[in-house]
């Protein structure tokens, strides 16, 4: 995917998640969001920093106009942004940092892709879950919704995946 | 990439990382009720673990200072009940000779390594400390004065074997002296009782009086064992209430009446 291709679908996909958050309440134990899939997708050749910068600005927007917590999605989605390229090497190893290829199903299976969501959801998740209780709700309450957020934020990513980022002919080599 | 490159872009990538996340968290706890209560229930948490950590080591730094207020008080509390119990003549009246003055002196320096220990302290005669003052403290005798200086008085500490104390078993059992047993800092041994006086382990051993020294019934020691000597005296193994591995302060105590105790030993009468 070209990365202004990319910056398009991001942003769209932004819009599409306050839209979720606005109108998509399933329950009180599900989260809905597909934000890190997006951080995670970030073109490779873009380093750490202006991903925490793109995954911030992010995080903020749905914030702001999802009558949320303003921060609290920014606070769980920088960490992710943070530690994109440790869970891409540790999940893909380091050919793909150092051929700056982009993530994509066909290329590296399904598996290490669902991997790497999984952790990326589990991060903010944590942070997002522990920061929107402010200590006031049981750790049982917490696991919970941690488990069935993961759940559902990892069947949503997998369908975003599939539908919009997996174009093996459009990923980049170097 | 160079290493030091490397380092550095570790380095601005952990600053922005946490500009981020604090500008994230002043948000959140500007906007959030919960999350304000939140930040500032982990705020007062945070702090009163640093004032009490601080407080702590303020108050450790602080200790000398108190110990040595405490003990003056505790000197002073001493004299005044001292002063009461002679005054109503109640029982078991420590140091009750009026021939005898106390000073309160803290140690500038002790020995224990050796078999010959002294003990340096900072009263002089200017303080009114003389040679043959004793040494003690609320758990008994330390050591005697030897020489003494303006401001500092060097003493014979009770671990050397130079130093023997005038000591009798339970209030009125046998008299011997009592010599440091040169092993331990707390262990002594009580030499010369005849056998006739009958004492069993745990027994208390006191100062006799029977020297210009010392007053009578200050507690030193326990018994912890005893064997026949010769056939003809016991001696026996005393633990020591003072341990000298923890000593600080001590009361120089002065017999004001050893001058005339002194001329008389020495008069004609006594030399006939």
């Amino acid at each position: 995917m070209k990365t202004e291709h990319y910056f398009l679908t991001f942003f769209i996909l932004t819009v599409a998640q306050i839209l979720v958050c606005n109108y998509l309440n399933l329950s009180h134990y599900i989260t809905l969001s597909f934000l890190p899939l997006l951080v995670l997708c970030i073109p490779i050749r873009y380093g750490t920093i202006p991903s925490m910068l793109v995954a911030f600005a992010a995080g903020l927007s749905v914030d702001i106009f999802s009558e949320g917590i303003i921060g609290l999605n920014a606070l769980a989605l920088v960490p992710v942004a943070a530690l994109r390229i440790p869970i891409i090497r540790a999940v893909f190893g380091t050919g793909l940092l150092a051929r700056g290829e982009d993530l994509s199903v066909e290329k590296h299976g399904l598996l290490k892709i669902s991997t790497a969501i999984l952790i990326s959801q589990s991060i903010f998740l944590v942070l997002y879950i522990w920061a929107d209780g402010a200590g006031m709700r049981t750790f049982a309450f917490n696991l919970l919704k941690f488990l069935c957020s993961l759940g559902a934020g990892f069947v949503l990513s997998i369908f975003i995946l599939f539908s919009i980022f997996s174009n093996i002919k459009e990923s980049k080599w170097k | 990439m160079p290493k030091n490159k490397r380092i550095l872009s570790v380095i601005f990538s952990a600053a922005v990382f946490l500009v981020l996340e604090i500008a994230a968290f002043a948000m959140l706890n500007n906007s959030g009720r919960f999350q304000s209560l939140w930040f500032s229930r982990i705020g007062h948490k945070v702090m009163a673990n640093v004032w009490g950590n601080s407080e702590s080591i303020k108050d450790y730094f602080g200790l000398k200072e108190k110990n040595q207020e405490l003990m003056v008080k505790n000197f002073q509390l001493s004299e005044e009940l001292r002063a009461y119990k002679e005054k109503y003549g109640l029982p078991d009246v420590t140091a009750s000779d009026d021939d005898f003055s106390y000073l309160l002196a803290g140690i500038i320096k002790i020995s224990r390594n050796s078999q010959h220990n002294y003990i340096i302290i900072d009263k002089g005669y200017e303080d009114g400390v003389t040679p043959q003052s004793g040494l003690i403290t609320d758990k008994g005798v330390v050591g005697i004065i030897n020489s003494v200086e303006s401001h500092y008085s060097f003493a014979l500490s009770l671990m050397n074997t130079a130093v023997s104390v005038s000591a009798r078993i339970g209030r009125d059992g046998g008299t011997g002296p009592l010599v440091w047993d040169g092993k331990r800092s707390n262990g002594a041994t009580l030499k010369e009782i005849p056998l006739h006086f009958k004492f069993e382990v745990g027994d208390t051993v006191w100062t006799s009086g029977y020297s210009a020294i010392f007053p009578k019934d200050i507690p030193l020691g326990i018994i912890d064992g005893s064997k026949i000597i010769n056939g003809a005296i016991n001696e026996c193994s005393v633990t020591l209430f003072e341990d000298f591995k923890s000593l600080k302060y001590v009361t120089v105590v002065t017999n004001t009446g050893r001058d005339e105790i002194l001329s008389l030993e020495n008069s004609d009468i006594i030399e006939d």
